[in-house]
């Protein structure tokens, strides 16, 4: 199975790092303790530079989401219809998600969910979120 | 502001221009200095948009201006259609210019497609990769299938309908309402790329789903073409004797993780804080039920109904009632996108939103209406109040 992946790059930086060895970690400040997203120099609440990363706990709601219908680039043609999300995770943060390719779902917004790291090879692997016990 | 919008110029809209972005740019600055009885020389200032191909020096160099003594990029495209004429009226009121162009040229439909990820994706290693910091496409939401602004608008849709209970079929109906109320404006219209195609509300139910919950007649028009408008001080339009019409208020309004595509705001279900709509009125000294007609940017439907709610039009979950009885029709209580819209007149990046607002308060729309005052805007991003001079 192939996706659109971050340019090589990217997948040395410690999110993605992450991700690769199994598990969701979110950028948070060392000093207030806040998480976020994406990465970012700076804490966006108390402005410290003293930031660090933290395992995410999994737990999200969903905000909303979308079925792709119209495949908008040739890699997606064969992929269509999938699921877009927008999920709020426990820690104060929104990421951007899907739900793996195959699972059925039925879906409201508000709806508890939680992480499951899909891993494409051993440098890279995506955080979806699925319905709790699904 | 104390500034008027004097001019205004554009070339045809089409789905293959056939001419460069430059040469579509100087078609469509030399057309409003026309409108404003203005000559070339006159210009010296210039906004554009960072999205845009043809800088400023390309657009000296091939007029051969003179000189231009203040030029500047507002970020990105459409998010900043009223920030550019903030931004002219700033430069103009501090003297750093008398005369402003503001212009816009794309093939959007020829050239690159801005509802296609071709654009945003490249390959490396035999995978389909992003480079790209920042949405739309950006490395956090690509690898999901998340690449254009269409998608985006999908998710603010169904957060939406989820938010206000709203059946399929309302849902439908809603933004049916502002689709097939702009197109029989667009029918009026001769500028407007589907002039002669009309859409009925069946027609729109039985639409094809591009992103659920959106149809193909959600979402607006690839277009090739340019425009340009012409901004000077108020004082300079009266005593020229021009076709002004002033702005009142113009202005941008941006929070964390709105621009440019708001994936990260907070209400997925709202675009801009009620204190975006304060301010702007608060700068024009006029409230909502003071605006006589509204252009609301619409790369896709669903920014009609979030743009009434969130500058205080309507009330919050009103606007399936608004929509579905004809409040943004001819002789609703408040006409909304008189042009078409984004939808069905063409996608021009904001500029034509904001020439249709000028339009109805010159007295020169196809579809005109008793206006003395309209109100324009992108998401909140950006947003001005347009008055009859």
């Amino acid at each position: 199975m192939t996706v659109i992946r971050p340019a090589d790059r990217y997948l040395d930086q410690p999110y993605w790092q992450h991700l690769a060895k199994g598990t969701l970690h979110l950028n948070c400040c060392n000093d207030c303790g806040g998480a976020h997203h994406p990465p970012s120099p700076i804490c966006p609440t108390c402005r410290s530079f003293n930031t660090g990363w933290k395992p995410a706990s999994g737990k999200a709601t969903l905000a909303s989401y979308a079925i792709a219908r119209h495949s908008v680039h040739p890699s997606l043609g064969d992929k269509v219809p999938y699921i877009i999300t927008l999920v709020d995770l426990e820690e104060g943060v929104r990421l951007v998600s899907g739900i793996p390719e195959g699972m059925e779902v039925d879906l409201h917004v508000g709806m508890a969910l939680e992480c499951k790291v899909v891993q494409f090879d051993d440098r890279f692997a995506l955080p979806y979120f699925v319905p709790v016990g699904a | 502001m104390k500034t008027s919008i004097i001019g205004l110029g554009q070339t045809e809209f089409s789905k293959n221009s056939g001419r460069s972005e430059l040469r579509l740019a100087m078609e469509a600055i030399l057309a409003a200095l026309a409108d404003a009885g203005l000559e070339v020389n006159d210009i010296d200032g210039l906004v554009r948009y960072t999205w845009d191909n043809t800088s400023e020096a390309a657009v000296v160099n091939a007029l051969g201006l003179p000189s231009l003594k203040y030029y500047g990029e507002t970020e990105f495209g459409g998010v900043n259609c009223c920030g550019a004429v903030a931004q002219a009226s700033a430069a103009i009121e501090a003297g750093l210019a008398s005369c402003v162009v503001f212009y816009r040229a794309l093939n959007a439909r020829s050239g690159v497609r801005l509802g296609r990820g071709e654009r945003i994706l490249t390959e490396q290693n035999g995978h389909w990769v992003s480079n790209e910091g920042e949405p739309p496409g950006d490395i956090y939401s690509a690898p999901f299938g998340l690449l254009v602004p269409g998608q985006h608008h999908a998710l603010y849709a169904m957060a939406y309908k989820e938010r206000y209970g709203l059946t399929s079929d309302q849902f439908t109906d809603m933004l049916g309402g502002v689709a097939v109320t702009q197109r029989t404006y667009a029918n009026n219209n001769p500028r407007a790329l589907l002039q002669d195609k009309t859409l009925t509300l069946d027609d729109y139910r039985a639409g094809r789903i591009i992103t659920e919950p959106l149809r193909v007649y959600d979402y607006c028009l690839e277009t090739d073409g340019a425009m340009a408008m012409v901004i000077v001080s108020r004082e300079r339009a009266r005593a020229m004797n021009a076709k002004a019409v002033d702005v009142l208020a113009a202005g941008q309004y941006i929070f964390p993780g709105s621009v440019p595509m708001y994936l990260y705001a907070k209400r997925a279900w709202s675009l801009a804080p009620e204190e975006a709509g304060e301010v702007l009125f608060g700068k024009a000294g006029l409230s909502p039920k003071d605006i006589d007609v509204a252009q609301i940017y619409d790369a896709t439907s669903m920014m009609v109904p979030i743009a009434l709610e969130d500058f205080g039009f309507i009330g919050r979950g009103e606007a399936h009632d608004f929509l579905t009885s004809g409040g943004n029709g001819p002789t609703g209580a408040l006409p909304v996108n008189t042009h078409g819209g984004l939808l069905s007149e063409g996608y021009f990046h904001g500029l034509n939103t904001i020439a249709e607002a000028v339009r109805q308060l010159r007295g020169e729309s196809p579809n005109q209406v008793a206006a003395e005052t309209a109100f324009i805007t992108l998401r909140g991003a950006s947003s001005m109040i347009l008055g009859r001079a």
